[in-house]
């Protein structure tokens, strides 16, 4: 058997998926949010054109002059990615082109400072895919709080100590305000199940009019945990109910994934630094802890997530690995 | 260098001018590790690497890497004790891999569709080695000496080839048909067979030792151990292992109302269940260790294999655990009966393990008849010069004796040994041996590496899934006739099989690793890479993260520092 040599860029040039963003990005090893823009740009294939929001994703994919894109991408202020989507899907409309509009945008981009644009652009129906890569903090100026931060984590304005434990507040149900709107499809998804991620933007993309992800994307600096286990920890929030994942057309509930063996929430919240004043011996903590719990538990009522039986889409089958690969949803 | 536009704009992928992988402080790479099953096979097959081809369905690949190392299949997928599903990783997670049941169909297959052994004829002015004994070992040996280029003339005792593969293991376990199957394909490949040919009496080891560039003796242990209860034995003594012989023989044996057995062996069990068929009523194992079971340590199981065991105790043969026979009861000559007492093998002053009867535990059994089956040693006849008054040929690991560089042995007649499988596994590795010898060479290292253990898998990619039961034949349905007992698994269950290996330590291109990389930093081939995969690490911008590794679900993919 004779051998040959490849040079890595050829093979790079070979591989068998789209690749929408290419190395040589600043993420943190082990980020979510890269992964994230990964998957959708991948499952979107390259006749789309993007816009997004100030925040990491935006900062580490243009140090100018450099950029990670092999897509058409535009780049305003923190708060109006949807409404110049908005204006990129008009002017694609008037020249009678079909290329999809997908805006980007973090949890600060799209729960908080660009929530007005967000609303006004699913109001009108425009035909705008909006991606929300949620790493549940304004994580690209050093860890703020944002509403996506869930109740009683630590950042460095929820700071746990004698006044508070954490994050006073909850997690602002954005899929719900969203889905309120009435459009054609919402739906949440997480890194930790790639193929669903590909059956959802698949299916966004499919639609004419707005349509809205929201992925769960862990932050290991943000978070406290080790870069390796972030697909771990982000498969822990959906297993314990913390980050349900459901799809909803014209607001109405539409599919779930089903957890097969709910996991208590100490299981997701025990590896991430930014929960540790929980596990301290104080009355407070305790009673957060019970608190997650209840949300948790809420939420697979809410939503019906508790399996009844093994099912090929739930928690524990749906990114069952197969010799070969090539599974695309 | 980038290109710096003029306005606020960047041309696409410029990013990749930027090589991030200096940020790492470890990364990651490939190490295909040593399955359990692999690790734990006494042949030394590589059970993960052939069922990945079961998985795919690829039987015939799937066989001939099989006999890469065993070339019996059809038989030891019936006859062995399958220690590679006692180590399968899958045990801990659900049932093992029912590995022994994909042997035997490969095996099967084989036979049906005639799949031809890769192994050629050698050159005409090869080196010849002589091999003595076509039992397992010897068989083995005659397999892979020609698929080391070396010619081979196979000497056998008796006319048919086997060993006590064809005098010893009944038709319940080893149906004929395939054992003259198996073994007929195999002597036509690539040796010069010899039947009725005796060590001492036709052929002599100086002669051969002349004639041959090396010898190979396989010759078992054809004399049984002597046996006595203070020096009293039946006046119409039978031993064990000649009474299983007549019955395999000639299909009939001497019966009894009822007989006691003494050993914990495979000859034991097999000549009780053998005297249940022939007719007798009540048969007796008298053992000095217990049946297996969780809790019971090795050193105190009965040495046959378990699922003998199982089946002997269904079919109405009842086992005494840790029984001696402490006298023999006559009358005039024949026996009415036996004294037994507790007894257990505990480890003396000198460290050994001595047989230690426990006073004033003694009960009455009463037989018509005690057949001893303790065990056989080696017969010196014809190897004299080897032996010198022991009762085994002492060798190392690749069969070499001390003293005789040309002389190599293995199976039953090392002392160490007491399965096919290790006899297989003697074969091979002896041929390894010869062939380095022959040549002036080292012999070539093998693999001892520790195999890798079922924590480094990543279970959550993997599905819960029981494993198939085999139909197996009630015990009502065994007595009459000897069908085979138990009657293997089907295709789709043993396709089924190879899906549930979890492929220890070795890729199955699953693209968890491609897929989630976050830097794109993992890179597919078609081809083949060196390290056995079909995946690449671009090093310039791997950042080190881990996630490959920690996502991995069979443990290929470890991190190590950054060489700085």
């Amino acid at each position: 058997m004779s051998e040959i040599s490849i040079p890595v860029s050829k093979l790079r040039k070979k591989q068998p998926r789209f690749q929408g963003i290419d190395s040589g990005h600043r993420a943190c090893p082990g980020c979510g949010a890269a992964l994230t823009a990964r998957l959708v740009t991948e499952a979107s294939g390259p006749d789309v054109m993007l816009a997004n929001a100030t925040g990491c994703l935006e900062v580490f994919t243009t140090p100018w002059p450099e950029s990670a894109w092999r897509v058409p991408w535009m780049h305003s202020v923190f708060e109006n990615a949807a409404a110049i989507a908005a204006g990129m899907e008009s002017a694609m409309k008037a020249q009678g082109k079909n290329t999809k509009v997908i805006a980007l945008g973090g949890d600060g981009g799209t729960f908080d400072i660009g929530f007005q644009c967000l609303s006004g652009m699913l109001e009108r129906g425009h035909n705008v895919l909006y991606v929300c890569y949620d790493n549940e903090a304004y994580m690209n100026t050093g860890v703020q709080r944002s509403s996506s931060t869930p109740h009683a984590a630590m950042t460095t304005t929820s700071p746990p100590g004698k006044e508070r434990m954490g994050k006073r507040h909850l997690k602002k149900d954005i899929v719900a305000i969203v889905a309120a709107h009435h459009i054609p499809y919402a739906a949440t998804a997480s890194v930790a199940y790639p193929s669903d991620v590909r059956k959802k933007v698949r299916r966004a993309m499919a639609v004419d009019g707005p349509t809205f992800l929201h992925i769960h994307a862990p932050c290991p600096l943000g978070w406290g945990h080790d870069g390796a286990r972030s697909i771990e920890i982000a498969r822990l929030a959906v297993e314990t109910g913390m980050f349900p994942l459901i799809e909803l057309e014209r607001g109405g509930l539409a599919d779930v994934m089903p957890i097969r063996n709910p996991r208590p929430v100490t299981d997701y919240l025990k590896p991430q630094q930014r929960f540790r004043h929980l596990f301290k011996d104080d009355v407070r903590a305790r009673e957060e802890l019970e608190h997650l719990q209840a949300i948790a538990d809420h939420n697979i009522e809410v939503y019906g997530l508790r399996g009844e039986r093994p099912d090929a889409l739930d928690t524990e089958a749906a990114d069952t690995a197969h010799r070969g690969g090539m599974r695309w949803a | 260098m980038v290109q710096v536009t003029r306005g606020g704009f960047a041309y696409p992928g410029t990013s990749l001018e930027f090589k991030t992988g200096t940020w790492r402080v470890e990364r990651p790479f490939h190490l295909h590790r040593v399955a359990p099953c692999h690790g734990a096979c006494p042949a030394g097959e590589d059970a993960q690497a052939y069922l990945a081809l079961v998985e795919e369905e690829h039987f015939q690949e799937a066989w001939e890497n099989l006999v890469s190392a065993n070339p019996l299949p059809a038989i030891t997928g019936r006859v062995c004790h399958h220690p590679c599903e006692s180590a399968c990783n899958r045990q801990y997670y659900d049932d093992p891999v029912a590995i022994h049941n994909v042997e035997r169909y490969l095996g099967d297959r084989a036979l049906e569709e005639d799949w031809p052994y890769p192994v050629s004829r050698p050159a005409a002015d090869a080196p010849k080695v002589a091999v003595v004994g076509a039992g397992p070992a010897g068989l083995s040996a005659a397999y892979h000496l020609p698929r080391q280029g070396l010619a081979v003339t196979l000497f056998e005792m008796l006319p048919e080839p086997g060993g006590l593969l064809r005098t010893a293991i009944p038709a319940y376990r080893l149906p004929r048909d395939i054992l003259n199957g198996e073994l007929g394909r195999l002597i036509s490949v690539g040796m010069d067979y010899r039947g009725g040919q005796r060590l001492g009496r036709d052929i002599f080891l100086d002669e051969l030792r002349e004639e041959y560039r090396a010898v190979f003796l396989g010759p078992g242990t054809q004399k049984s151990r002597d046996w006595s209860i203070d020096g009293a034995t039946p006046e119409d003594l039978h031993v064990g292992l000649d009474l299983l012989k007549e019955w395999m023989a000639v299909g009939k044996i001497p019966t009894w109302e009822s007989v006691a057995i003494v050993g914990a062996g495979n000859t034991a069990v097999d000549l009780a269940r053998v005297l249940k068929r022939a007719g007798v009523r009540e048969v007796h194992i008298i053992s000095h260790k217990a049946i297996p079971a969780p809790g019971i340590p090795p050193e105190d199981t009965m040495p046959a294999i378990p699922r003998e065991i199982t089946q002997a105790l269904e079919e109405g043969v009842q086992i005494h655990e840790h029984r001696g026979v402490q006298r023999l009861i006559l009358r005039g000559e024949r026996i009415t009966g036996i004294e037994m007492v507790h007894m257990k093998k505990l480890p003396g002053k000198d460290g050994r393990l001595h047989r230690v009867a426990f006073e004033g535990t003694e009960t009455l059994l009463h037989v018509d008849q005690v057949i001893p089956a303790i065990g056989q040693v080696l017969d010196p006849d014809g190897l004299e010069v080897l032996v010198d008054g022991a009762s085994f040929l002492k060798a190392d690991g690749w069969g070499r004796l001390p003293g005789h560089p040309d002389v190599f042995t293995g199976g039953d007649a090392r002392g160490d040994r007491g399965t096919v499988t290790e006899a297989v596994g003697d074969g091979r590795r002896a041929a390894l041996a010869i062939a380095s010898y022959v040549a002036g060479e080292p012999i070539p290292e093998e693999h001892s590496s520790e195999p890798i253990p079922f924590e480094a898998m990543n279970v959550h990619y993997f599905e819960p899934a029981p494993r198939p039961r085999e139909p197996v034949l009630p015990p009502e349905r065994r007595m009459t006739g000897c069908a085979e007992i138990e009657q293997g698994l089907d295709k789709v269950q043993v396709v089924g099989e190879g899906h549930r290996c979890f492929s220890c330590g070795n890729c199955f291109a699953c693209d968890n690793c491609w897929t989630l990389c976050p830097d794109t930093a993992v890179l597919k081939t078609t081809e083949l890479a060196r390290d056995g995969s079909h995946y690449v690490f671009d090093y310039d911008y791997c950042k080190g993260c881990g996630i490959c590794a920690h996502e991995c679900p069979c443990g290929f993919i470890l991190m190590e520092p950054e060489h700085v």
